[in-house]
């Protein structure tokens, strides 16, 4: 899952230096722009009246079910809701281990504590692709490994068909931690549908994004019913069934949750879903205008192939840095010479203060490595091709000094 | 089905389409300076130094009780009724609810007397809430809490703008106050919450929860530390997001006149229903006046008279609903207190929820009154045989 709303640079760009020294207009690292018609589709819900789950929710989850080519979709609150159904509905629970990157949002392990059992941290494979090492993954397994969750880092395929494989050998769950790839795929088949179930993220930042939301993707019955279950207090009804029939009342059968979305989000959803292809082809231009711009210089690693660009959402631009110690001092020439945002997808899981007792001391030295020289550039669907230009000029200007 | 009288009925005007539209035009979608402002407002509203928006009253409870402390091996009294968020809550922080018996069908709120004899040595608060829209017998908990060194936690999912009789509003007195911006409530967005507080500690602490307990940004310009963060616990998403709080900073000042519209109607309903025989109506007339009215109950002679007279409603396209004992709920069965709650059971049997909105005219008041006056005799009909 990317960046919270704490994360890099956005009060950066408000700072003195930024303004005084680069006349330039500032290029955030993600920008937001919605169309008439996706702002017409939430005043219609909002005149409605009608604010809680109800239709809207169920027509966007059936319109997202067959986007990705899968049985169910159930929407929540977010992501991180969705990570937790995912985890509870693969039967994770207190003792048990689920194997995790550290090179992701802390979300993803988060949600693996929210049930009692205790992440496992594996490597990536390196700057070429930094998602899950299907190696290290068959290393961390032990008897207590009850699930793997992989991220498609950045909007491209991780190895998920290794490490579906491998989860199969070994009689152990996967989930998908779509956060990145509302729209991807590998092979021709979409992200999301490869493991038990697939969370994404509607965040803010997002290539499909509403301010707060997610979605549990599966082609699996119970769970898809444990997770509608469960977003709504595990109650066997709701408001809307409630107000569509006359019901004698309800039950509650298990340790349930509020983590329902809400009927102006799925509007706004339905109305963004339609666009999203157009969105994603954007991005790609965008991303290869960046990879041509960037190829040849010296000093810093782009990660994926440039044929990896049809199949991926490109959600995330990323460089990594040669020098380690060149990384926050190439960022702050970024923003205050040239007024460019940039953030870092991610800091390691494993080092920060909550998780460092937790990690035992794990070394993960890829991870490690790119969480000290990864920097995201900016990428958004409006974005011109002057702006990637020039961020690509500073760059090159950059690294040259 | 479409109701003639819905249960409930939310007005959106076009002020608030348009706080919310303006939110969505301007990009800046997740927690920023709307949310900021509905805070402040929200505290201002309330009377508390502190409000931190939430994704939900449940998120909003969950944190509380984190914050105030409560884990593993911990119990919290919860009451008997109305919602099981209130008791999952308490599990989600790994404690145990203990569930406690209600006054009865003449209040719904908890027994500060139950309450008391069920705190041991787990016991770490108590968590009360204000069924209904009416403000529970705070005096006697905080009392009962002061004495056992227990935290007391008000759960205002129900009853924000409700009032003691010293003017205060309910949820500003115990450890924190937990608002619901649920779409059936007085001040309904959606999906949404607020936690008050007038501790700055279990402020700083929910918020830090509710956004993964990511440090803030440190604009620290020793190059090696700028622009990260760090995680210092098992934080959550359980953030509102802009278009919500535009759209909850938009009802805010409306929400006073919601209340006294709902009072209205309340007061209206229960001088046309208080006569009816084997009807009777939850609290005093007095309590009307500082109740914020959630939800009208109404209380007849059994489980099979509620249930008929629910039905006969029904068909006449009025809405009603109810809400069971938690102890009669598969999760709760084998909670603490769940075999031993015969007024909650009482109530849950007994009552049902007629429709109520601030909307509501003298016709829909009527074409309610109406059809309980047939639809009562009608569906205690059995009793005559």
């Amino acid at each position: 899952m990317a960046a919270g709303p704490h994360d890099a640079g956005v009060e950066s760009l408000a700072t003195d230096q930024a303004r005084t020294e680069a006349a330039l207009q500032p290029i955030p690292v993600f920008d937001l722009k919605f169309d008439a018609d996706d702002l017409t589709a939430v005043a219609e819900t909002l005149r409605s009246g009608w604010l809680t789950m109800g239709p809207r929710t169920a027509e966007f989850e059936d319109a997202y079910a067959a986007h990705l080519g899968a049985k169910h979709a159930v929407a929540v609150s977010s992501c991180t809701s969705a990570l937790h159904l995912a985890y509870l509905a693969a039967g994770v629970g207190p003792g048990d281990e689920v194997i995790v990157p550290s090179f992701t949002f802390v979300a993803t392990a988060a949600a693996v504590r929210y049930t009692g059992a205790t992440p496992v941290f594996a490597d990536i494979l390196g700057y070429e692709n930094p998602s899950l090492d299907a190696a290290d993954v068959e290393r961390k397994l032990t008897e207590r490994t009850k699930a793997v969750c992989l991220v498609h880092f950045g909007g491209y395929a991780a190895r998920v068909d290794e490490i579906a494989e491998l989860c199969a050998k070994h009689g152990v769950r996967l989930i998908e931690d779509c956060a990145h790839v509302p729209s991807a795929s590998l092979r021709g088949k979409k992200l999301g549908t490869f493991g038990l179930a697939g969370a994404f993220s509607f965040f803010s930042n997002k290539v499909l994004a509403v301010g707060e939301g997610g979605v549990v993707v599966t082609d699996d019955d119970e769970v898809a019913e444990f997770a509608r279950s469960r977003r709504s207090h595990a109650m066997t009804a709701g408001t809307w069934q409630k107000h569509t029939k006359h019901s004698a009342g309800y039950d509650v059968e298990g340790l349930g949750f509020n983590y329902r979305i809400d009927e102006p989000r799925s509007a706004l959803l339905l109305s963004r879903l339609a666009k999203l292809g157009r969105d994603i082809e954007r991005r790609q231009e965008l991303t290869r205008r960046y990879r041509d711009g960037l190829r040849d210089v010296a000093g810093i690693s782009i990660p994926f192939r440039d044929e990896d660009v049809a199949e991926s959402c490109c959600y995330v631009m990323a460089l990594f840095v040669d020098e380690p110690e060149l990384r926050d001092p190439f960022r702050r020439a970024l923003l205050d010479r040239h007024a460019i945002q940039t953030s870092v997808f991610y800091p390691s899981i494993h080092h920060f203060s909550a998780y460092r007792d937790l990690a035992g001391g794990t070394s993960l030295p890829r991870t490690e490595l790119a969480s000290r020289t990864e920097v995201t550039l900016p990428l958004f669907g409006h974005m011109t091709d002057e702006q990637v230009d020039r961020v690509v000029e500073a760059i090159r200007a950059e690294v040259q000094t | 089905m479409s109701w003639v009288v819905p249960l409930a009925d939310v007005k959106v005007p076009e002020e608030d389409v348009q706080a919310v539209l303006d939110c969505i035009e301007n990009g800046w979608l997740t927690m920023g300076p709307r949310i900021d402002r509905f805070e402040k407002a929200f505290a201002e509203y309330v009377g508390a130094p502190h409000a931190a928006a939430v994704s939900s009253g449940t998120a909003g409870l969950h944190l509380a009780l984190l914050a105030a402390g409560v884990g593993e091996g911990d119990e919290v009294i919860v009451p008997g009724l109305p919602f099981v968020a209130t008791a999952a809550a308490v599990r989600y922080a790994g404690a145990e609810p203990v569930l406690c018996d209600v006054l009865g069908v003449d209040d719904f709120s908890i027994d500060p007397e139950r309450a008391a004899a069920l705190i041991g040595p787990q016991t770490k608060g108590i968590a009360v809430v204000h069924a209904m829209g009416y403000p529970a017998a705070m005096s006697q908990l905080k009392a009962l809490c002061d004495e056992h060194g227990l935290f007391l936690l008000e759960d205002v999912a129900q009853a924000i703008g409700a009032t003691f009789d010293d003017g205060t509003q309910a949820g500003t007195s115990g450890l924190a106050g937990v608002y619901s911006l649920f779409s059936k409530g007085q001040l309904a967005v959606g999906e949404g919450g607020m936690v008050v507080t007038s501790d700055e500690a279990i402020d700083a602490r929910v918020r830090s929860l509710r956004s993964h307990a990511m440090t803030s940004v440190t604009w620290d310009r020793h190059l090696g530390h700028w622009n990260t963060y760090d995680i210092v616990d098992v934080g959550f998403n359980f953030r509102l997001d802009e278009p919500r709080a535009a759209l909850g900073l938009s009802r805010l000042p409306r929400l006073d006149a919601d209340i006294e519209g709902r009072r209205r109607v309340v007061r209206s309903y229960r001088e046309r229903l208080g006569d009816l025989p084997g009807l009777s109506l939850p609290w005093p007339d007095q309590a009307v006046e500082r109740s914020s009215h959630f939800a009208f109950p109404v209380v007849v002679r059994d489980r099979e008279t509620r249930d008929r007279f629910r039905d006969e409603l029904a068909e006449r396209g009025i809405q009603t609903t109810w809400y069971p004992s938690i102890g009669s709920l598969a999760a709760y069965a084998d909670a603490a207190g769940a075999d031993d709650l015969p007024r909650s059971t009482e109530v849950a049997d007994r009552h049902c929820c007629l429709p109520l909105s601030s909307s509501f005219g003298d016709e829909q008041v009527a074409l309610v009154v109406d059809a309980a006056r047939e639809a009562l005799p009608a569906a205690e009909s059995h009793l005559k045989v």
